[in-house]
């Protein structure tokens, strides 16, 4: 029996970063359906890093980190070294007006620091708020030169200042918008009428954070309609690589924490929730996973192995 | 084009391209043909001849061939009986002039190499900066992409003393404008008379020196030549590509100030080039018809205190205030709060006291965007506890401004005067009621203040679709009279309008795509006479939406071909649904509810649905909970029909759409309706009484049943067949 | 092409009698088009008419029910490709493994997971679905008493699991009357195992080497009669499984293909020893189209997010899933404690409730059903407005349990507060952030 194929009219850009050393994207089919399309670059894996030690988090992420917190790079190496990460993600949590506020000549240094010290792609996320971001993304391209990164979230409020600064030092740009296509449709049209080239840019279609038990459903749904709109409805402002930046969301849920004999092993349950997330995202179409449990990065990767094998 | 300005570019362009050469020759001779040329740090070469020609000038030989180049751009002379146009010719002629000018400035750096101080500020005793490297190119361009400057101001020459110098200076960084300067007037510069007026000059303070003489005028055209290849991936060579760049994104004018020589005419017809025009304090020609600039070219004799607000009239530049300046707190925190009686210090309530709210549109010329003025006594004359009349008058003005977006404007006075805290805002137009509370009052709250509120936030907002706006707030009884009653006038105009506005009439319809995150194929379309169906937008509304914002939800959709005149079902709104839905439908009809219905996305104030047995139609509101005929309640209803979904035999629609013409005319039109719930027919009874006269049948509202009749079928028929319904005598409805 | 609801509409005997259960023919149809109902409801269609609609209106993918009374489970009747598109019907039903090789604590203990991991969320209960009983020695009375052990301790749903007819035909008749699946028919073995099928009414499962084999299989088990069937492709890796998933979904809705028009079942504890991994491969297949998923075993760490990732999969994409109406204690909230309000969303409620505990300021939640949408829309659509807080105020008697009178309503409806003010005489009405990730900080400035 020959299996109904769909017929795709379409593809996901490809999109080179870090200076062409890494390609994310390109798939011409939906995702894993490798009987009729290809997958020429694997999803990819993203460790986090962050510009300031997280203390609050639950032990099962401080332990594998305890002795790098303090240091961006010395976490981004071990990051790359020891746990396999495939890029890095600098979260620039600490920029937040409502936590640390730092400005941006105390961010810097970290950016720098990690750029330098690790050879695969560096994310470099800011902290949501539309105006601490315009204010320091900007300053995190111009410092990074030598070397091209990745930088989100570029919204709506704010895409003028991140895409101009990304088209200057030729940084790719990652376009946010909260799970509805039409949004994110506009944002990349936007972005173009800025003047960044298709070339440098990813999109993010979960703003608000939504993890496996928490509103899954809508960016599952609406990352499966994107890879439907690119692929098999020629939507060319929709046919962009997606990045989906979630580990922070789950760790943060009330389950992680619970002690409950009827919800198993709190460090298992942690770690599942986390790279069943990833799973369910890579299932519906994520190229990069920006991840944060050294076990749980083993378990998606392997699972990603064995779907393209 | 002016005779006058065209013969004087192209002489300047002469004088210019003369000069180059000798320059070139004598570099040759001094220095050799293979000596490298180039300005400091870029990548560019000499950016201007590099964007518009492709030739990256190395070596002083390389600028052989652009002075033939240039040589073959220029134009003749113009003679007496030469004919018009001159428009192409000096246009030529200035690009010639440019390219010259160019390669002046290239020997300098050869034959002069400290005569520019390299870097962002002026250092000892050396004003002049020169070319922007690469480093300063991309940082500073960026600002202007991401729009924390919009363009710069080419001043050329020199103010009369320096403090003029410095207060235009300062207008013109008001506006987060940079401003480039070259050239003396009277042996006079202008970036002199500022640093002698104590301001300080350099790339940081936005006010760079480029140059002592005309010829500098390169730096600034090559920093927006430059900004296009970086900027806007355009190659070098592609010339076009660079010009529009420019043309649209980068808000760039020339500030003639004083005697314009033909050296200065030849480099402003070059600007003209990249759309940028010359604003001249000097009564020279003007060059007002629009073609390369977005509106004029040359707009000459205008008073220094006003060349600031003219040149951005005239590029077209749209610059908004972050602030509301006012005395007491702002923003949708305090949309809610109420001024209660006994914190109220006085208030204007239409129907009361007069009031009114009124935006109109006005010429370009008689508006003075930010004026307001206050006609009677203000608060701090109007005695605590009293009731006033009111009218407030927002006169607006715009390229872009149409008389039907004011309703729309007017509509947003209501909410925009809530936010500020301590005043209570309630409906609009006559029946307006403002209450100002006592602890406002007491912050310094005046009634100028609204002025101020629609000033700024009219400008935040709706800047797209006007450039100035002035305030009138009359608060003495006779004006305040005199006003409503021009007012009123405009009102009913404007109601005639929308009504009289028909879909046959009509070639642009708009799309509606806001509820495709939950419903993903469905897609709204608004006509004149099919309002959406949430009830939220009308065709106005979407179109007013659109010019706001051009890449939204709501997009202009030609009607195209009729495909179906009594069904309603248009070519390109098919083609349109049919992308926009991604595939999932493929047409529809507008004013049927059996044949092919629009689709619905669930957000519908009503509900019609067919009842076989009374071979008519029931619809229902979204505020009815109890059955209806149809066997289904509103919210069954809405879960079978909504998503997106195309149902035959149901549609959703808005409460105003009953009464338009179009309803459902496809089946029968309003005299379907046979059921419609008691609190329906209530809201919408004058319009269904009217409705109902225009279609013959003054009582047809007398013969729809409601709930109190019935909610079957079966129990309805009966009053129906009493009432003699029309439905019942119309062709079969399946 | 399935017909519309007025095509089938016109069929109808049009008597609004409301034997079938709704009042009109007219709504009776569109459920029928919608595959909420069934055409015997309707008890005056002529048989003609009958033969016509059923063709029509017999979902492409059939629906099996397994297990009789409160546990049985339904699979398939799936109509879609994308849950966007519509609704999933049934959600990927999740079961255990208990084999006779497990000695009797090892069973006890599966048996007592399976009744007590069971968790409350939305005003749902999230459980494991069936208990598959497997025979690894081809001894029917072992089987047959492992059954009957199995029976007497619970009344969920079973696999029973063998390719010996004896064995099955044992194991049915333990759990007599009780409409077990049997797994599996088998190029080998189908007659007699269609035979047991047939005589007990069970569903019976239907397993080929591949996609071919197991099409060819149903057609010849649909000739001799049988219709509820459930397949298994025979894959035994996540690649070759997403893969046979997919075609065995499309096949039926794309193709009209009736010999794959059946339900999935699939086995993650027969691909790969390691749990976590399993658990990954569980959740692939419940987002892409497994009917029955077979598990090894069952562990909350594991079980509860597979639970809560299948209710993300098959919630109606239209519809969002609410939580219940009333009041919620966040922490440990005295009189004092600041007392916040939003709505029922289920997400909103989540996000809210969670940065409350964030917070660590012990607070009173008040949840006001607004049919389960954000607060905003909620708001919009005139649901979440100064009455109806009011009216949920009063009627939760929260005053009763606090002795201050403020109230923290969300920054999206500030423009409410005046009104809401006049709602409830007496009260401060207090706006509270925009966001709700800025709740911690508003709440640590709390004082009454």
């Amino acid at each position: 029996m020959d299996i109904p194929k769909i017929k795709y009219s379409g593809r996901i850009k490809e999109i080179s970063v870090a200076g062409g050393a890494v390609t994310v994207g390109g798939e011409t089919s939906y995702p894993f359906h490798l009987f009729e399309g290809e997958m020429p670059h694997r999803p990819m894996i993203a460790m986090e890093v962050f510009d300031s030690p997280q203390d609050e988090w639950p032990q099962a992420c401080l332990e594998p980190f305890t002795d790098v917190m303090r240091s961006p790079s010395a976490w981004a190496k071990k990051c790359v070294e020891k746990f396999g990460a495939e890029m890095i993600c600098l979260q620039l949590a600490g920029a937040d007006p409502n936590g640390l506020n730092r400005a941006a000549g105390e961010l810097i240094p970290a950016v720098k620091e990690v750029a330098a010290s690790v050879n695969v792609p560096v994310i470099v996320w800011g902290c949501e708020n539309d105006d601490k971001d315009a204010e320091v993304l900007p300053k995190v391209a111009e410092s990074i030169q030598d070397k091209k990164i990745i930088i989100g979230p570029a919204t709506d409020k704010n895409y003028k200042k991140v895409g101009a600064a990304c088209i200057a030092y030729g940084h790719t740009v990652v376009a946010s918008t909260p799970i509805d296509i039409n949004l994110a449709k506009q944002l990349n049209i936007l972005l173009g009428d800025l003047g960044v080239p298709d070339s440098q840019i990813i999109i993010d279609l979960n703003i608000g954070g939504c993890t496996i038990g928490y509103g899954l459903e809508y960016t599952y749904s609406v990352m499966e309609r994107q890879k439907q709109a690119a692929l098999s409805q020629q939507d060319e402002k929709l046919q962009f690589p997606v990045l989906c930046n979630f580990a922070r969301d789950v760790w943060k849920k009330r389950e992680i924490t619970l002690d409950d004999e009827k919800l198993g092993d709190k460090k298992k349950r942690g770690i599942l929730f986390e790279a069943m997330t990833g799973c369910m995202l890579a299932i519906a179409g994520a190229d990069i996973l920006v991840m944060r449990h050294p076990e749980a990065v083993r378990l998606l990767k392997n699972m990603i192995n064995n779907l393209t094998k | 084009m002016s005779k006058i300005i065209a013969s004087a570019a192209i002489r300047g362009a002469y004088k210019l391209v003369e000069k180059a050469e000798k320059k070139y020759r004598e570099a040759a001779g001094r220095f050799g043909p293979k000596k490298e040329v180039g300005f400091p740090n870029t990548a560019y070469y000499l950016p201007i001849i590099y964007g518009i020609t492709g030739i990256p000038v190395k070596t002083v030989a390389d600028m052989e061939t652009v002075l033939k180049e240039c040589r073959s751009l220029l134009p003749p002379f113009v003679k007496e009986d030469h004919p018009l146009p001159y428009l192409a010719p000096a246009l030529d002629a200035g690009m010639a002039a440019l390219f010259a000018e160019e390669i002046i400035e290239a020997v300098r750096y050869l034959e002069q190499p400290d005569f520019y101080t390299k870097g962002e500020d002026p250092a000892e005793g050396k004003i002049w900066l020169g070319a922007a490297d690469d480093v300063i190119m991309r940082k500073r361009g960026v600002e202007f992409v991401d729009g924390t400057a919009p363009g710069f101001a080419a001043i050329a020459g020199a103010a009369p003393d320096p403090k003029t110098a410095a207060k235009i200076a300062q207008e013109l960084q008001e506006k987060n404008l940079y401003v480039f300067m070259c050239a003396e007037h009277n042996g006079k510069r202008f970036s002199e008379q500022l640093a002698e007026a104590g301001v300080q000059v350099g790339w940081p303070t936005r006010l760079v020196p480029f140059g002592p003489e005309i010829s500098a005028a390169v730096f600034a055209i090559g920093f927006a030549t430059r900004a296009a290849m970086s900027f806007g991936g355009v190659k070098p060579g592609e010339y076009r590509k660079i010009l529009i760049y420019n043309k649209d994104r980068i808000f760039a004018f020339v500030l003639a100030l004083g005697y314009v020589s033909e050296e200065w005419y030849a480099t402003a017809a070059g600007a003209i080039n990249w759309g940028f025009p010359t604003i001249a304090d000097t009564p020279i020609p003007q060059v007002l018809p629009t073609g390369i600039c977005t509106y004029e070219h040359v707009v000459s004799n205008v008073p220094l205190d006003q060349i600031v607000a003219k040149a951005i009239e005239v590029r077209g530049l749209k610059v908004t205030q972050a602030e509301v300046p006012i005395p007491v707190a702002y923003g949708p925190a305090f949309e809610g709060e109420r001024v209660r009686k006994e914190d109220l210090y006085a208030e204007a309530r239409g129907g009361v006291t007069t009031v009114c709210e009124w935006v109109t549109s006005g010429a370009m010329d008689e508006i003075e965007d930010g004026k307001i003025e206050v006609i009677g006594p203000d608060l701090d004359a109007i005695p605590a506890g009293s009731q006033f009349s009111m009218a407030v008058v927002a006169e607006v003005a715009g390229r872009k401004m149409q008389e039907d977006f004011e309703p729309i404007l007017e509509r947003q006075i209501h909410h925009l005067t809530n936010y500020a805290q301590g005043i209570m805002h309630i409906g609009q137009r006559d029946i307006a009621w403002l209450r100002v509370g006592k602890a406002a009052k007491e912050k310094g709250f005046m009634l100028k203040h609204i002025g101020s509120i629609l000033h700024a936030k009219f400008h935040q907002d709706f800047g797209r679709i006007f450039d100035k706006v002035q305030v009138k707030i009359y608060t003495d009884e006779k004006k305040v009279k005199e006003i409503i009653g021009q007012a009123r006038e405009v009102y009913k105009k404007r109601d005639a309008r929308i009504e009289g506005m028909t879909d046959e009439t009509t070639e642009v319809y708009y799309s509606c795509t806001l509820c495709q995150s939950f419903a993903p194929s469905h897609v709204c379309m608004v006509s004149p006479e099919r309002t959406g169906l949430c009830g939220a937008y009308n065709w106005m509304d979407c179109k007013a939406s659109n010019e706001i914002n051009p890449t939204g939800p709501n997009q202009p959709v030609e009607k195209g071909e009729t495909l179906d005149a009594k069904f309603g079902q248009w070519k390109g709104v098919n083609e349109f649904v049919q992308k926009a839905s991604r595939g999932k439908i493929d047409h529809y009809n507008f004013y049927s509810v059996v044949n092919d219905p629009m689709t619905t996305c669930g957000c519908c104030e009503c509900i019609c649905v067919i009842l076989p047995m009374c071979n008519g139609v029931m619809t229902v509101n979204r505020e009815f909970d109890g059955m209806t005929p149809c066997g289904m309640k509103f919210t069954t209803l809405a879960g079978t029909i909504g998503g997106g979904l195309q149902t035959a035999g149901f549609v959703g629609h808005s409460k105003y759409n009953i009464c338009q013409r179009k309803f459902i005319t496809g089946d029968g039109g309003i005299k379907r309706i046979v059921w419609m719930p008691k609190m329906l027919k209530e809201e919408i009874r004058e319009r269904l009484i009217k409705r109902g006269e225009e279609a013959g049948m003054p009582d047809l509202i007398d013969r729809i049943a409601d709930e109190t009749i019935g909610t079957t079928e079966e129990a309805i028929l009966p009053f129906l067949q009493e009432k003699k319904h029309p439905a019942l005598e119309m062709d079969a409805l399946i | 092409m399935a017909l519309t609801g007025i095509e089938i509409f016109k069929k109808l005997p049009k008597t609004n009698c409301g034997k079938c259960g709704v009042p009109t023919c007219l709504a009776f149809a569109m459920q029928l088009a919608a595959g909420k109902a069934e055409l015997s409801a309707c008890p005056f269609v002529s048989d003609a008419v009958k033969t016509e609609l059923s063709e029509a209106s017999a979902p492409p993918i059939r629906q099996v029910v397994i297990g009789t009374g409160d546990s049985a489970v339904k699979t398939g009747g799936e109509t879609v490709l994308f849950r966007h598109e519509k609704t999933f019907v049934n959600p990927a039903a999740l079961a255990v493994l208990i084999s006779d090789e497990m000695n009797d604590a090892q069973v006890e203990e599966r048996i007592k997971k399976f009744s007590e991991l069971r968790y409350e969320r939305v005003g749902l209960t999230l459980k494991p679905d069936l208990i598959a009983v497997k025979d690894t020695k081809g001894d029917p009375g072992a089987f047959a008493a492992l059954v009957s052990r199995i029976t007497g301790r619970t009344n969920a749903a079973l696999i029973l699991m063998s390719l010996k007819p004896e064995v099955i035909s044992a194991g049915v008749k333990a759990c007599a009357g009780q409409k077990p699946l049997i797994y599996a028919a088998t190029g080998d073995n189908a007659e007699a195992m269609a035979g047991i099928a047939k005589e007990n009414s069970c569903p019976l499962a239907v397993r080929g080497r591949d996609l071919d084999e197991t099409a060819g299989l149903t057609q010849k088990l649909e000739a001799a009669g049988i219709r509820d069937m459930v397949i298994d492709p025979g894959s035994r890796s996540a690649r070759q499984a997403l893969e046979d998933e997919v075609a065995a979904r499309r096949a039926p809705l794309l193709n009209k293909f009736r010999p794959l028009g059946f339900p999935t079942i699939t086995f993650p504890c027969e691909m790969t020893q390691d749990p976590m991994e399993e658990a990954l491969i569980a959740s692939i297949l419940i987002a892409k189209y497994a009917g029955i998923i077979v598990l090894s075993d069952l562990a909350g760490e594991s079980l509860f997010p597979l639970l809560v990732t299948r209710l993300n999969i098959f919630t109606d994409p239209q519809r969002p899933m609410a939580t219940r109406e009333g009041i919620y204690e966040i922490g440990k909230p005295g009189d004092n404690s600041p007392v916040l309000v939003t709505t029922n969303f289920s997400l909103t409620y989540f996000i809210v409730s969670g940065e409350i505990e964030t917070s660590r300021v012990p607070s009173w939640l008040l949840v006001q059903d607004a049919e389960g949408l954000s607060v905003l829309t909620a708001w919009a659509a005139d649901k979440f407005v100064a009455e109806t807080i009011a009216a949920l105020v009063k009627k939760t008697g929260i005053a009763d349990k606090i002795k201050h009178k403020k109230l923290v309503i969300p920054g999206a409806v500030a423009r409410i507060s005046g009104e809401l003010e006049e709602e409830l005489p007496g009260w401060e009405i207090i706006i509270g952030p925009r966001e709700a990730a800025h709740i911690p900080a508003f709440l640590r400035q709390w004082k009454t």
